[in-house]
């Protein structure tokens, strides 16, 4: 055995299976540690937006009066919003629609993968510029590919307003 | 051995030239060339490459490699010159992409460049497959190779979504809300995915450094591994040839295939230069997430997955989402397992063959009647001129 063991022909010294073995589960062991030691904060920094606690707020939407009883109105509104490392007046809008006095607040963000619905006033439906989903004065889904009607805001009367709640 | 026999009776000997590398790298004073081939070996890595031989019937189908990885090199510069004037935030980012087409010397050019290109690289890699797949070439040995090209196939699609956003126009917007939000129909774990993709609930400020980064360094990077492996295994398991093989002698790739190569890649190249010419790029309105007049619509190759989610009935989504692309993407991986034919011809493996026409067909119709569907821009084709103008 000895003899054939490299090249020089001379009687290197072999390590026993044994002591073998256990070197390579420690450089194995090793290497483990440094692929935590990278892969472990990377990940935890790249994931980090999982962890985020949204913040909630009320914004003033619209004087009870100004909304007539029957109708549906797109309303803007902007918040100050932290995205990532800028603050940015973030532009957003709702369908606020009144029946004698509720108040509804639609998402204007389709049910199906989120594009923006349009109001049609003629065909009392709002409409969906992207895969063709269509939904009506309650929102509910009319036709297309939306799996559910769309989402409502919480909503509160104070004072003769009307107050949304968002979450940013 | 010959020195211990010298006697001075021997006949005078002269030095023979060296022969072997060990005897070359003896030698006092050898040329740059030969200095830098002793080192690097070059000459005889090239020389293996030119050698290579080609089976009887390889010919125009097989210089679709060729050109692709051309086309990715293109890519890669243009897109390196690219970033040199990108800003990647949302600020930045349209105003950065304006002042590249508009005002940066061969800036539209470049640009157009790199947008025609990409669209020609998925035409090119179609046709590779479609190639592959016909000529039953990924059956064994080369398994592998295959599987590397459909991951290789993945990854430029994973380029083209994330580059998309980069513009940060109406057009980019959109897409990318629409497109993350596939991801959000994954049961239970949907809309972790979201933000996780996202950086973010909604498409904002960390989309785009997260689009950006993945465009730019992480996708390179698999990218160049991939690629790399794939170059390794086409010329360790070398060209398959054709279903039946055909007589004749094998002829090396140089000089006949290398002409092949060298015309289509004139031609490939020529008709994406005559793109960036004819068509240049355009931008649309800076990105509004309450802008209600534009009705988005991805590039054009993933129209066929855009028409499928049109066409699923409520409840149905995550077939179009994730479902059918999934099946057929683990379908193309998995293909060489899936096919246990011995023979590459198409008769012998004919369900295999029928399943890929249905899969093509699909998709081919799809994009079909997304394309025939896609609205004319009312301004023409310069409709971005028409927005620069209010703009500055
Ligand atoms: S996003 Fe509205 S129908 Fe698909």
């Amino acid at each position: 055995m000895s003899e054939t063991n490299g090249k020089c022909g001379c009687d290197a010294e072999v390590e026993s299976p044994g002591k073998r073995k256990l070197l390579g589960w420690i450089v194995g062991v090793i290497n483990l540690g440094l692929i935590a030691a990278i892969v472990g904060p990377v990940a935890g920094f790249i994931g980090s937006p999982l962890a985020r606690k949204r913040k909630g707020t009320w914004i003033e939407l619209a004087n009870v009066d100004d909304i007539a009883d029957g109708s549906i109105e797109e309303i803007p509104f902007s918040i100050e919003v932290k995205d990532g490392y800028r603050i940015a007046e973030h532009k957003y809008s709702v369908f606020l629609r009144r029946e004698a006095n509720s108040f509804t607040a639609f998402d204007p963000a389709c049910t199906h993968l989120g594009c923006r619905i349009k109001y049609q006033q003629r065909q009392h439906r709002f409409i969906c510029p992207c895969h063709g989903g269509v939904f009506d004065d309650s929102g509910n889904v009319v036709s297309g590919p939306p799996p559910r009607s769309l989402d409502t805001h919480k909503l509160k009367i104070e004072a003769g307003k009307v107050w949304l709640y968002k979450e940013v | 051995m010959a020195r211990e026999t010298l006697t001075p009776e021997s006949p005078v000997e002269h030095p023979s030239p060296p022969t072997t590398p060990e005897e070359k790298l003896e030698r006092d004073r050898p040329g740059l060339k030969e200095w830098l081939d002793l080192r690097l070996g070059w000459w005889g890595f090239v020389r293996k490459n030119l050698d290579e031989e080609m089976p009887p019937g390889v010919g125009w189908w097989q210089t679709l490699g060729n050109l692709l990885l051309t086309l990715l090199i293109f890519q890669f510069t243009t897109g390196v010159a690219l970033a040199m004037f990108y800003t990647a935030s949302p600020e930045g980012a349209y105003q950065s992409v304006k002042h590249i087409t508009y005002e940066v010397p061969l800036g539209s050019f470049v640009r157009g460049l790199h947008i025609w290109g990409s669209s020609a690289i998925v035409v090119v890699m179609v046709l590779h497959t479609l190639r592959v797949f016909f000529w039953g070439s990924y059956k064994k040995p080369r398994e592998l190779t295959w599987v590397v090209g459909v991951l290789i196939f993945q990854v430029i699609l994973a380029f083209s979504f994330t580059g998309y956003l980069l513009p940060w126009d109406q057009k980019a917007y959109w897409a990318t809300v629409v497109g993350t939000r596939i991801a959000g129909t994954v049961p239970f774990i949907g809309d972790s995915l979201v933000v996780l993709i996202r950086g973010s609930e909604e498409v904002g400020a960390l989309t785009l450094t997260r689009f950006y980064a993945a465009h730019v360094m992480i996708l390179p990077a698999i990218l160049l591994a991939l690629v790399g492996l794939h170059l390794y295994l086409v010329r360790r398991h070398h060209i398959a040839g054709p279903v039946v093989p055909q007589r004749g002698k094998p002829v090396p790739f140089y000089p006949n295939q290398l002409f092949k190569d060298a015309v289509v890649l004139l031609f490939g190249i020529g008709i994406v230069i005559y793109f960036a010419l004819a068509f240049p790029p355009s931008l649309e309105a800076l990105a509004d997430p309450t802008g209600t007049d534009f009705a988005p619509r991805p590039e054009w190759y993933f129209l066929g997955l855009y028409e499928l989610l049109k066409i699923m009935p409520p409840g149905y989504e995550l077939l179009a989402t994730i479902i059918i692309p999934g099946m057929i993407s683990i379908g193309m991986l998995i293909l060489p397992w899936l096919d246990r034919s011995k023979s590459r011809h198409p008769a012998a493996r004919q369900w295999i063959i029928f399943m890929g026409l249905a899969v093509i067909l699909l998709i081919g119709v799809l994009t079909l009647k997304g394309i025939l569907e896609t609205p004319v821009h009312p301004e023409g084709g310069h409709s971005a001129v028409a927005n620069f103008v209010p703009l500055t």
